[in-house]
């Protein structure tokens, strides 16, 4: 049985060839303006060298920002559940992972078999992302792999007020030109993202054991950083970036031998930037897909969606959810203006708020 | 004896005499080789200009590079200065918006130009200077050409993220889009999402009229515009937005004076 994972990232695209349970291939390359094209040359690079045609694959998931642009996939899943199957491959007994994205970052929980339990996605703001890393690389002039050997050098971190991409490029260049050795800068900048990092994490709550995935994994300045504001060493994989497609490709080998998925999860819509945290969770488990919070809520922030497995949940409209302090006063606000909110009618008690 | 204020922001540095109740002579100039140094330079440029001379100096400084001035008698928070300097002006305002280069502040000031409450962010450049700035480099439109083109928009792009580095990928896909984006309604979208950031701040304070707008970014007649779209009605915008911190500075320098206070 042949079978693939294709996952294309933001910033990266990657996939991987497994026969019978095994990897044989695996190819990341950038992603580039049109997904179509780029899912195409990852297969094709990938596949290079094996003798296998994209025809002898058995069945191909994808996942990852651009999964729904893999015009030879079978499926596709969302990049959340993949990463957290990918990681159970490695490591059985991983309870925590950190998924360090180019332009997200993800705290998810993960039970025994692989399957997400609860998860926090910050996509709002470029501090501590991939992206974010590039930019301080490029405006130090040195090549991205080399960071965080070089910030493990550094003996005074220079502490930065803010994680904010744009604030911290020009608080380095100040740095910079104050004649502050690199590493020391990129040092306090690893350390800022690590706090960050945490506090993500401590919003899904930190079990044993811990893995980071995802392409700042491969940074062993970054590592270390986390690895000391958390208190525990991350178990890594081979290759951590290629996580999410591995997880895509197991799922493509279930489906193959007829297994379906069950995913009992916590989902928390929001972001958390310079101003504050904002997060509405819902309990995917509890819900049932009543629709009252729909009427109940006067902003009207909920929709009723179906599921990947067709059952309809409770969600944070789309387009609100990159703006949800804006469009949400938050439930402590809300209950005290009006007397109708999506907590006091969600019989199951599936709805909370994080401010 | 003449009342000064100085603002020290993180990109410019300005400075107001006042003489009387009237401000005399004001200037800006850029900070470049640290905050006192360049608060020097503005203040003797105003000073030149004012034809004052030899006149003692009873300087108040403000802004977030305020306390390094060392030549100042007082120092004042930012908010205080705002408060004053917009009541000055507008005596009807009970709302400021300040829209500097790296922070935004929404004050609430009452009718005698104390505030009364403030929400603000310093930490993200989301809908502050530096990201109007980097936004006008990827439409390689100037600063002052962005209220040209925002205005001339009938629609505006759907910009969803408020990071600017976000909102940058945002704006390369409606610029390499098939057919590609009209520039005027990126720019259109570019001003929404700032004043995005600026509506939540305004309402976790509660809007009340009159609303004064101020700080560099009051400068753009395209975000004022939509902001007050947004708002539903016409927003105060002083002729010289920038120099609202340093006036209000200068006139709690006089108070001080006229008290007695060195």
């Amino acid at each position: 049985m042949i079978t693939a994972g294709i996952d294309i990232g933001s910033r990266a695209s990657k996939a991987v060839v497994l026969k019978d349970g095994k990897i044989i291939a695996s190819y990341i390359g950038d992603t580039g303006a049109e997904s179509v094209v780029t899912s195409r040359v990852t297969m094709a690079k990938t596949l290079e060298g094996t003798g296998l045609e994209l025809s002898d694959i058995d069945y191909i998931v994808a996942t990852g920002y651009g999964r729904v642009l893999v015009p030879f996939a079978n499926e596709n899943i969302s990049e959340i559940s993949c990463h957290a199957r990918g990681i159970n491959y490695y490591f059985p007994s991983v309870r925590t992972i950190l998924d360090m994205g180019g332009q997200d970052c993800k705290a998810i929980s993960v039970d025994g078999e692989g399957r997400v339990t609860n998860f926090v996605m910050n996509d709002k703001c470029a501090g501590g992302t991939g992206r974010f890393l590039e930019m301080i690389a490029e405006v130090l002039g040195v090549p991205l792999s080399e960071i965080g050997d070089l910030a493990l050098q550094s003996k005074a971190a220079i502490p930065f007020n803010t994680i904010c991409a744009v604030f911290a490029r020009s608080e380095a260049i100040g740095y910079l030109r104050k004649g502050i050795s690199k590493s020391d800068i990129l040092a306090g900048l690893h350390e800022a993202i690590a706090i960050r990092s945490y506090n993500l994490l401590k919003r899904v709550s930190i079990q044993k054991d811990f893995s980071i995935s995802g392409g700042i994994a491969k940074n062993k300045g970054m590592v270390a950083k986390i690895a000391e504001k958390v208190g525990l060493q991350p178990l890594l994989a081979e290759d951590p970036q290629l996580a999410g497609c591995l997880g895509a490709a197991l799922f493509a080998q279930d489906r193959v031998m007829g297994k379906t998925r069950k995913d009992t999860l916590k989902i928390s819509y929001g972001y958390s930037d310079g101003s504050g945290e904002y997060f509405i969770t819902i309990d995917a488990g509890k819900c049932d897909g009543c629709g009252k919070c729909v009427e109940a809520c006067f902003a009207g922030n909920f929709e009723i969606k179906l599921d990947e497995q067709g059952q309809p949940k409770a969600a944070i409209k789309e387009s609100l959810r990159k703006k949800i302090h804006l469009a949400c006063p938050g439930y402590k606000k809300c209950s005290a203006e009006h007397t109708v909110n999506c907590h006091s009618v969600c019989q199951q008690d599936a709805i909370s708020h994080s401010w | 004896m003449k009342a000064v204020g100085l603002d020290v922001g993180s990109l410019n540095v300005k400075a107001v005499i006042l003489d009387g109740s009237s401000a005399v002579s004001f200037a800006m100039l850029t900070v470049s080789e640290g905050a006192e140094p360049s608060a020097r330079a503005a203040l003797d440029e105003a000073i030149i200009s004012s034809k004052l001379n030899g006149d003692e100096l009873y300087i108040v400084a403000t802004g977030v590079g305020g306390k390094a001035i060392s030549f100042s008698q007082q120092q004042k928070a930012i908010t205080t200065c705002l408060a004053r300097g917009v009541h000055y002006l507008f005596p009807a305002a009970r709302m400021v918006v300040d829209v500097g280069a790296e922070t935004t502040t929404v004050l609430k000031i009452n009718d005698r130009g104390r505030v009364t409450d403030w929400a603000g962010q310093d930490k993200c450049a989301a809908g502050t200077g530096m990201f109007l700035q980097a936004m006008a480099k990827i439409m390689q439109v100037s600063l002052k050409d962005m209220a040209e083109y925002s205005l001339r928009a009938k629609n505006r792009a759907d910009i969803t993220g408020t990071c600017a580095v976000f909102a940058e990928s945002e704006v390369i896909s409606h610029i390499h889009r098939v057919p590609p984006t009209p520039k005027e309604e990126i720019i259109a979208g570019i001003h929404a999402s700032m004043v995005s950031r600026i509506m939540g701040l305004l309402k976790r304070l509660g809007i009340e009229k009159e609303v004064a707008v101020v700080g560099g970014v009051a400068l753009d007649g395209g975000f004022i515009h939509v902001l007050e779209e947004e708002l539903g009605f016409k927003v105060l915008v002083p002729e010289n937005p920038q120099m609202v911190a340093a006036l209000g500075a200068a006139i709690l320098a006089k108070e001080n004076l006229e008290k007695g206070v060195r």
